[in-house]
């Protein structure tokens, strides 16, 4: 294991006891509004201060972490099952089918992915659920590319030709023989991936589209402090810094595992 | 070209265009409900007693230009039609009523000179001001008058504003420059019915003339329109011509930008003129020097109230008993505090606390979750689900509290009674659209609960909103509210004339409806704007401050915009 991994790790291994344990840490209800408390700056009885409806700043974060590992997980989960599926297809088959899928895959590509966000996000309600499964739906072009990569290489090597001369069934031969070699270059991605999903749901929320209230995430909870940026710098400083390390312990991960 | 093609000097910062991310959170919004006189109260509106002097002593300067900001865009600048603030502010400006409230709240000759109500109370004659010309150079006259009421009547114009014309029983010119207007019945808000601004006969003939005039509006009014972007601005110009005297301010620009925190940093940058503050901005981010400095701040309580509106078609709301209990489940004193930072009042009726027809005795209900719980069971939803829900008929008591965009005040409220209703077992889903968006969805009823705030005229007569015969599309009673007893006082309240006897209806109805809670009335906010120092003349009066601007001015050397030929 190198240091990169290590530190990723780490990071990650820490929000997740977080999030596991947010009832437990946090010291007050995440949705308790105490309007005598208003925009308190960080002190001994509220730690990271609270919002403009006196709501405990870090009970909201804690909360806003398991938003934020569901839904790199959930999203990044998505992406890899259309990804690898529709990826193998065309790879395994050429041709046709190869031609079709990969065009659907440029096609995709082609929307400025935000836009087709927004899009979907106005069609469907905005639950944590369909946050999660929209950001895997517009997601899952790269891994499909490069799982079809994989496997138009591994496709031509011997142990394939070795199992297909045996008899072995398309079916058996991707999942058994293919997917697995093809498996490392994709974790690699997926790892990459769930920080740019926690990225997209914090954008989506910061723009009042993503988790609705009172449920916290650290992208709402940024959109109500730039309002009041001025005299409430805890409300963007903390949640910022948060995405920021969460999503760098990904990254970190994710390179790690590259080398 | 009318006109010849101007170019600001100095031109407005770059920033002022990259305002419209339409994204976040604003000013209030009101809908309107007023007359038209009334109409730019709602953002200029009557401030606490600041120290203005010196400012008489100096006669006025013409020139510089104003700009405005606000978060809602204008629907349609067809009078007669606009119902929401934003259209109102810009149809104040181009056009003229017959009467309109001078700054004691009494009614004055605008476009009437003056005006003859017969002893009985049933004939109204109207003396109108000779040589006033629309902004076309065409005469103004009393076929615009007859237009504008034949248009408000007529039965495809769909304006929340016909209920007090259709009280008209015969209207008839009697010289281009005298109309006698008579009514079967008395009716007390007649005179001020007429502050609605009068439309030009001569432009429009046709759909397609309505049309175009919707976004080009051609008036009687101290400021012409020039130009609207949309999304991004108005532009008016000062009226040469005007029968009033010239305003002194050349310019008049009116910026949208549907973000609070937007506004607010733009008017620090200075590229605002004018705007109004949200309490958390006026009570912490304005104390500062710098603002003492460069700006005035203005507060006062505003002519409007905060409330929720229940759609009472839906089989939930129909039950008087759970409005009731919402009524008690919500902490009215903690909204203040929370959402206002105290700057408000609440209010248990659909009058401002101050006002005669507001019934002092009708007690706002004090927070009581325990009320509410035994009005709910009372009202059938006495089980919990496991998510601690109230259940009926195997369905869980959830509704969507849908609220406009750009309004931080009224998503923090929302948030609030989202919080105390789930103490009491329902659960509430907080949708915020956008401004037009949320219009149309009123007006098609598609709504379970609103959160919204009505700005109101002077006169108490709420007809429009609570009678039962203003439940059709684009008319005010949009939660199809319908009390046999409250229809009929509200026609009798409009009936005498002597405050003491309609005092005495409005207070029924004051009661009347507050037992049926059609509307969970919330708080009465206060108006909070604030002006570049630069203004002067600005006169605080009982009626606000808009009612005078014309003769707001801008000393030569602190003039910052001018025209260029």
């Amino acid at each position: 294991m190198n240091k990169l991994i290590l530190f990723g790790i780490s990071i990650i291994a820490v929000l997740v006891l977080l999030a596991v344990f947010a009832p437990f840490i946090s010291p007050y209800n995440p949705q308790a509004i105490d309007v005598e408390n208003i925009l308190s700056p960080p002190n001994r009885v509220h730690i990271l201060g609270t919002d403009s409806l006196g709501r405990d700043l870090f009970s909201r974060m804690l909360y806003g972490t398991r938003v934020s590992l569901e839904v790199g997980l959930v999203a990044v989960s998505v992406s890899l099952i259309i990804g690898v599926l529709l990826g193998s297809l065309a790879g395994y088959w050429g041709g046709r089918v190869d031609n079709l899928i990969m065009r659907f895959v440029d096609i995709m590509l082609c929307f400025p992915t935000f836009f087709l966000l927004l899009a979907m996000v106005a069609f469907l309600r905005a639950t944590i659920f369909n946050i999660m499964l929209i950001i895997g739906l517009t997601s899952w072009m790269g891994i499909a590319r490069l799982v079809r990569a994989e496997v138009l290489s591994i496709k031509e090597k011997d142990f394939v030709r070795y199992a297909k001369a045996m008899g072995a069934g398309n079916f058996k031969i991707i999942s058994r023989h293919i997917l697995p070699n093809a498996l490392p270059p994709v974790l690699v991605a997926a790892v990459l991936g769930m920080g740019g999903a926690i990225l997209t749901e914090s954008a989506l929320s910061f723009l009042g589209l993503g988790v609705q209230p009172p449920t916290a995430s650290w992208g709402n909870i940024l959109m109500e402090g730039k309002a009041v940026i001025d005299i409430g710098w805890w409300l963007t400083l903390f949640p910022g810094m948060a995405i920021l390390v969460t999503v760098l312990g990904y990254n970190l991960l994710g390179e790690g595992l590259r080398k | 070209m009318r006109y010849p093609s101007l170019k600001l000097r100095r031109v407005i910062p770059r920033s002022l265009k990259q305002w419209f991310s339409k994204l976040a959170k604003g000013n209030e919004i009101f809908l309107t409900l007023s007359l038209f006189t009334s109409l730019f109260l709602l953002l200029f509106y009557p401030p606490s007693l600041y120290a203005q002097q010196n400012q008489q002593d100096r006669v006025g300067c013409y020139g510089d230009t104003i700009v405005v900001g606000s978060i809602g865009e204008p629907i349609t600048l067809v009078p007669i039609l606009a119902a929401d603030s934003a259209s109102q502010q810009i149809v104040g400006l181009v056009f003229n009523g017959l009467v309109k409230y001078d700054k004691d709240i009494n009614l004055i000759g605008d476009l009437a000179e003056k005006w003859e109500i017969s002893d009985d109370g049933l004939e109204l004659t109207f003396y109108l001001r000779k040589g006033v010309k629309w902004q076309d150079e065409v005469l103004f006259k009393a076929r615009d008058v007859l237009f504008t009421y034949q248009e408000l009547i007529g039965p495809q114009t769909k304006t929340p504003y016909s209920g007090d014309f259709k009280k008209v029983k015969d209207f008839s010119i009697i010289d281009d420059y005298t109309i006698k207007i008579s009514y079967a019945e008395p009716f007390a808000p007649a005179l001020a019915s007429w502050g609605m601004p009068i439309m030009p006969a001569h432009l429009l003939n046709s759909e397609e003339d309505f049309k175009k005039f919707s976004r080009q509006p051609i008036g009687t009014g101290p400021y012409k329109f020039i130009q609207w972007e949309t999304g991004s601005r108005i532009v008016l110009e000062a009226y040469d011509d005007y029968w009033e005297g010239r305003p002194y301010i050349d310019r008049y620009i009116y910026c949208i930008i549907p973000d609070q925190s937007t506004l607010f940093l733009e008017l620090r940058n200075r590229g605002l003129d004018y705007i109004g503050l949200t309490p958390l901005q006026y009570q912490r981010q304005t104390e500062t020097e710098f603002f003492s400095r460069n700006f005035r701040k203005y507060k006062y309580p505003s002519f409007g109230y905060t409330y929720i509106g229940w759609n009472l078609n839906n089989p939930k709301f129909k039950d008087k008993r759970v409005r009731q209990a919402i009524n008690y489940a919500i902490d009215k004193a903690e909204l203040i505090k929370g959402v206002l930072l105290g700057l408000g009042k609440v209010c248990s009726g659909p009058f401002v606390p101050n006002s005669w027809a507001y019934d002092p005795e009708v007690k706002p209900a004090a927070y009581n979750p325990q009320k509410a719980e035994e009005l709910l069971a009372v009202a059938g939803w006495n089980e919990k689900n496991k998510a601690g829900f109230l259940v009926k008929d195997n369905q869980q008591f959830e509704f969507t509290l849908l609220t406009n965009q750009g309004n931080e005040g009224r998503r923090k409220c929302a948030e609030i009674i989202q919080q105390r209703l789930k103490e009491v077992g329902i659960k509430v889903n907080i949708k915020i659209v956008e401004w037009g968006c949320f219009l149309d969805i009123i007006d098609k009823r598609r709504f379970e609960a609103v959160l919204l705030g009505w700005g109101l005229s002077r006169d108490p007569d709420c007809y429009d909103i609570f009678h039962s015969s203003k439940t059709r599309p684009k008319e005010f009673n949009f939660v199809s509210y319908k009390n046999e007893k409250v229809d009929k006082l509200l026609e009798q309240g409009r009936r005498v004339f002597s405050v003491g006897e309609r005092k005495r209806f409005y207070h029924q109805i004051h009661r009347l409806i507050y037992a049926d809670q059609p509307y969970t009335f919330l708080y009465v906010p206060d108006a909070l704007p604030i002006i570049n120092a630069r203004f002067r003349g600005i006169e605080p009066s009982v009626n606000g401050i808009g009612y005078n601007f014309i003769k707001w001015w801008v000393a030569e050397e602190e003039q910052r915009y001018k025209l260029q030929e």
